[in-house]
């Protein structure tokens, strides 16, 4: 039996729900000596702002249970040098590529997707609205007005399918989905990084130079389910489900959740091999289960 | 291109080298023969709550056996559980992964620098040199440690016929005191000599060295350490400062650096 891994998001058709999570493979020429870039469904970059970043001083990481903390704070070669030195490899590489790109204002924003505007090879753009916005100093990420109004400044400048990511670090995530939609969003991708830390209990000092980081890995991935099973419920947009995915069982549960593709993140970083074993296992579930589309599974979890 | 992919070898012989430090030989592995001396293996913790690989230099090559040795010294929870590993057990490891040891030219004397665990790659790249026909009255070998049960694997240094020049913070084997000592004093005694030094160890062993080095005016590599997730240039946790700005990956554009490149 032959079964379709093909799924498609505001018209894009991508070759298999397997996509990297931003900021776990770079622009992906490192881990195209891992892997053909053509088994993943998309490659999604890391975080592009306007200006370089070098990031947070180190140490940027830290293990805690089965999870990782991280505060590399966007390091990034910036939009100029992502467009003549990233794009040429993204050139030739066989799979869709979504931009991902972080800001502190609107005008960041629409700078850089405006950019990203003129070059086709970008199919999407994932926008990261993680960081506060300095003019209104309320994050993008936890305020649905604010959300509105960047996404729909996107759209203005940028004229293929847009991506937010949403961040788990909020009251109600269905409003800010909703905020996402209203500003003419394709699609949502969640969840973004949670809030946390570690300490070191000889110094007393966090175990973060930047005293608190983001959590991924394994342990999230109840929350991100709960989520993106929450935003499927009540809001309309095709999900993109990220947070703790290592194997092919986690993607179903996604899938089931309700997310149409979703983003493999910290797994990378323990195989780095993890999004061509989890196609293959997701590839033999549907043939267990005699289902010859994966995009039957999306949003049929069977709720008590 | 070669793609890096990660495998699952067995541990075939494994020896204990006393005071928490042991010595593991993992094979079949099809890179082995690829293993340069600097070089480590991205492995697997046994233990199924820790999340991430440990980075651990390569400590020698068996080409006949298509092994690789490492040496690790029981420290958290992820080198207990490999410490319980049995003759037998298999672990997934990953590599070889970052760029090695430069050659010493011809004319030049390699002065080694080890410090505790900072051993493996130099007593690795000190027997790849003497087995490539490098004269090993060409290679001095400074092994620093807190007491004499920190100083592993002598008889090896010493078969190697290099000259080997150990010593202890207790003073139990070699001058008491800090391995930077001797070495400066050799550093002194040698001025005129074309030399080469290959430094790995503890942190404020290899900011000594780095030191010592460029007053001296001594060129060589360290090799660094650094909690490192993802072993393969793509997580960005594990760089450190450049002397001229910016950040370099650990793993990925190291861990062997030029000495002096490093804000250390």
């Amino acid at each position: 039996m032959t079964v379709d891994l093909r799924v498609n998001i505001a018209g894009v058709e991508f070759a298999n729900p397997i996509m990297t999570a931003s900021g776990c493979c770079g622009y992906g020429d490192e881990l195209a000596t891992i892997f053909p870039l053509s088994k993943l469904g998309a490659l999604v970059t890391k975080s592009i702002t306007q200006n370089p970043r070098l990031g947070h001083k180190p140490p940027r990481v830290a293990e805690a249970t089965m999870s990782m903390l991280n505060a590399i704070g966007l390091a990034n070669v910036g939009i100029d040098a992502f467009v003549t030195d990233k794009i040429p490899f993204l050139n030739k590489q066989k799979t869709k590529i979504i931009v991902n790109v972080a800001g502190w204002s609107i005008e960041d924003y629409t700078s850089v997707c405006a950019r990203l505007n003129d070059i086709p090879r970008v199919d999407m753009v994932e926008l990261n609205f993680s960081c506060p916005n300095v003019e209104s100093g309320l994050e993008f990420s936890s305020d649905a007005t604010q959300m509105e109004r960047a996404v729909r400044a996107v759209k203005n400048v940028f004229s293929r399918p847009i991506v937010a990511k949403l961040s788990p670090n909020v009251t109600n995530i269905v409003d800010i989905a909703k905020g996402a939609e209203q500003g003419g969003a394709d699609a949502v991708s969640l969840i973004n990084s949670l809030i946390g830390t570690a300490i070191d209990i000889e110094t007393w000092r966090p175990r973060l130079t930047n005293n608190t980081g983001g959590l991924t890995g394994p342990a999230v991935k109840p929350i991100a389910l709960a989520m993106v099973n929450k935003v499927h419920n009540q809001c309309r947009l095709p999900i993109i489900g990220i947070g703790g995915i290592r194997t092919a069982d986690d993607v179903v549960e996604f899938l089931l959740c309700g997310a149409t593709a979703v983003q493999v993140g910290t797994a990378l970083f323990v195989e780095p091999s993890a999004p061509v074993t989890i196609a293959k296992g997701l590839a033999d579930y549907l043939k267990r289960k005699k289902i010859s589309s994966v995009s039957q599974l999306v949003g049929k979890v069977v709720r008590h | 291109m070669i793609r890096i992919i990660s495998e699952d070898v067995t541990l075939i012989a494994k020896r204990d080298l006393h005071n928490n430090y042991y010595s593991v030989a993992l094979g079949p592995f099809s890179r082995a023969k690829d293993c340069r001396p600097g070089q480590f293996v991205h492995v697997q913790m046994p233990n199924g709550g820790v999340l991430f690989r440990r980075a651990f230099s390569v400590a020698s090559v068996d080409p006949k056996r298509h092994a690789i040795e490492i040496i690790f010294r029981v420290f958290g929870r992820g080198t207990r559980a490999l410490g319980k590993l049995k003759k037998g057990d298999s672990i997934n490891i990953l590599g070889p992964l970052g760029v090695p040891f430069a050659q010493p030219g011809k004319k030049e004397i390699a002065v080694m620098v080890a410090g505790g665990i900072g051993f493996p790659p130099l007593l690795f790249h000190a027997e790849s040199l003497v087995k490539s026909g490098f004269n090993p009255k060409r290679i001095f070998f400074y092994y620093g440690g807190r007491g004499s049960a920190d100083i592993i694997e002598r008889p090896r240094i010493k078969k190697l016929g290099v000259t080997f020049v150990p010593a202890t913070q207790d003073g139990s084997l070699g001058q008491k005191g800090l391995i930077t000592k001797p070495l400066d004093s050799f550093l002194a005694a040698n001025a005129g000599s074309a030399l080469r030094i290959y430094g790995c160890g503890p942190e404020g062993m290899l900011k000594a060295v780095n030191e010592l080095a460029q007053e001296r005016r001594v060129a060589g590599q360290l090799s660094l350490e650094a909690p490192m997730p993802c072993g393969v240039g793509i997580c960005l946790g594990c760089v450190v400062p450049l002397t001229n700005g910016g950040y370099a990956r650990v793993c990925y554009d190291g861990p062997v650096f030029n000495i002096g490149e490093v804000a250390l």
